[in-house]
């Protein structure tokens, strides 16, 4: 987007060139456009949606009515809250185990060559196939649902630690060494900060795995939380009922995905803008 | 006895599919205590393998080092190097880089502040302490470089192409600055570079390597009195530089 506006800027500065030198005008614009398309893109869905078949087709302002309805009756707050304390937890384990596994693959050849075929078939691999099955193991509750999550979201965790650590500059290596730092040190301060963005993308692949992982099993396992709250209301035909957990999912998977760069970007500030 | 004794140190690099490659053959040099070597010669001449095998970041394939007398197995706090580049962690402030090494020679961190202020000063950087590299320019974090290496206070400091990757100018400063730095601390260095010029402003001795296979083809001395540092530009004006850097430029013509 920012590169964009530049271009933009550039191309106009030929014609208009005081038009050109405020990039605040030029952003301002883009977002008008921007919300411009949505209030269009609602505003056809609501009146080419107006005749259909109430039970199978909602229209925005019904799901705006319903979705009010459920956060008044609570129905919403306690399924996120559900829904997001399971997610939260699978995703933090899933986390430490990725981190920790990758580290331990990218420092030492004999973990990465025991592992690493495992690891690249089971992320390859379309994992729904395994839910039946680990059902059989874990049961339909909770245990089942963070299961999920953690399968889903762990490999990717894995992987790209594996890469960042492996990729560590020599030169960076070399300080430690020149300098005598222990092995810890040199963990900590040369080859962490160093695969740090490497983790911090593997863990933004992971967070949309992860929410993937947590709707799946709350339709597969028992039926709760915003999942369950998706399932209960279409299979009620209550369409626009169904729709507002739908929101708060890709409310959630954005917001935390603004929190991962976040994140990110609090560790990486050492780097060149 | 020499502070710093190389003996007939040899250096093979296996190449895939085909005879090794002999980097360093048969080098033999001793350093007095206190004595500023400058190494020049063409690429592949295995200059800076040889400082990399002293410093202990490589292994010689034979022959032995030793420092005061004791053999010398691998890297040591009694050594201080200084990178050409990526020689600072990008994500430490530049007294955090100091505060590694100081970290790794394990100096309690209560005592960090005061030689991280310390040092800094002396290479002219009081008060940027808390910059990262990336807000730094190259001759800047030369210095931070600089700094961290004597903030371990080494018997030998090995500097590798230091102002190498620096312009024109900002190297001229170093160079002098450097000149001064160790007119005052009378440390033994090694230092690596390419420029004839810094070799014979600095060095007591130029150690002239031909490559393939690197080995030392002369050991030119540099009588220019010190201190040299209050001469100024007037040092590149004396007779025994102009003398020196003619002589170290046609020899090196010869190896080119």
């Amino acid at each position: 987007m920012q590169r964009s506006a530049q271009a933009s800027a550039v191309s106009k500065s030929a014609g208009e060139p005081e038009a050109a030198s405020d990039p605040n005008r030029q952003r301002r614009r883009e977002r008008l456009l921007q919300i411009g398309t949505l209030v269009l893109l609602l505003a056809v869905w609501e009146f080419a949606a107006r005749d259909a078949n109430k039970l199978l087709v909602a229209v925005p302002s019904d799901i705006a009515v319903a979705t009010w309805e459920l956060l008044l009756n609570g129905e919403l707050l306690s399924a996120t809250l559900d829904s997001m304390s399971t997610f939260v937890l699978g995703f933090v384990i899933a986390s430490i185990i990725g981190i920790v596994v990758g580290f331990a693959m990218g420092t030492n050849r004999t973990v990465e060559v025991i592992l690493d075929p495992y690891i690249n078939a089971l992320y390859a691999m379309p994992l729904v196939a395994l839910i039946p099955i680990l059902m059989l193991w874990v049961g339909i509750g909770f245990l089942a649902k963070i299961t999920i999550i953690i399968l889903f979201a762990v490999f990717p965790v894995i992987i790209n630690t594996v890469t960042g650590v492996k990729n560590v500059d020599r030169h960076y290596l070399d300080i430690g060494k020149a300098f005598m730092a222990s092995r810890f040190m040199v963990y900590r301060q040369i080859i962490a900060p160093y695969a740090l963005p490497y983790v911090a993308s593997g863990l933004r692949i992971a967070l949309g795995r992860g929410i993937i992982a947590m709707i799946v099993a709350e339709f597969l396992t028992s039926i709760s939380g915003l999942g369950g709250l998706i399932i209960n209301y279409t299979n009620a035909f209550e369409t626009a009922k169904a729709f507002a957990p739908v929101l708060v999912v890709a409310l959630l998977a954005n917001a935390l995905t603004v929190l991962v760069q976040k994140v990110e970007e609090r560790f990486g500030r050492w780097r060149r803008r | 006895m020499p502070k710093l004794s190389v003996r007939n140190l040899t250096k093979r690099f296996p190449v895939s599919g085909g005879p090794s490659m002999t980097a360093l053959d048969g080098v033999d040099l001793d350093v007095e205590e206190g004595e500023f070597i400058a190494f020049v010669g063409p690429s592949g001449c295995g200059k800076t393998t040889l400082l990399r095998i002293i410093q202990g970041l490589e292994t010689a394939t034979s022959g032995e080092i030793r420092i005061d007398g004791k053999p010398v197995t691998g890297p040591g706090h009694d050594r201080g190097f200084v990178f050409q580049q990526y020689g600072l962690l990008p994500w430490l402030t530049a007294a955090q880089n100091i505060g590694f090494a100081l970290e790794a020679k394990g100096i309690p961190a209560a005592r960090h502040g005061e030689t991280t202020e310390r040092v800094l000063a002396t290479v002219g950087l009081k008060g940027f302490g808390d910059r990262f590299p990336h807000q730094l320019s190259g001759g800047m974090q030369q210095r931070v470089g600089i700094a961290r290496a004597l903030a371990i206070e080494p018997e030998i400091m090995l500097l590798d192409e230091p102002f190498g990757a620096l312009d024109a100018l900002t190297r001229e400063i170093l160079q002098n600055e450097m000149l001064g730095l160790t007119e005052r601390m009378g440390k033994t260095i090694l230092f690596v570079t390419h420029s004839v010029d810094e070799a014979v402003c600095l060095a007591d001795r130029v150690v002239v390597m031909s490559p393939r296979p690197g080995r030392i083809r002369e050991i030119v001395p540099i009588d220019i009195p010190r201190p040299r540092a209050s001469l100024g530009e007037a040092l590149r004006d004396t007779p025994e530089y102009v003398a020196k850097r003619h002589q170290l430029w046609t020899q090196l013509m010869d190896l080119v």
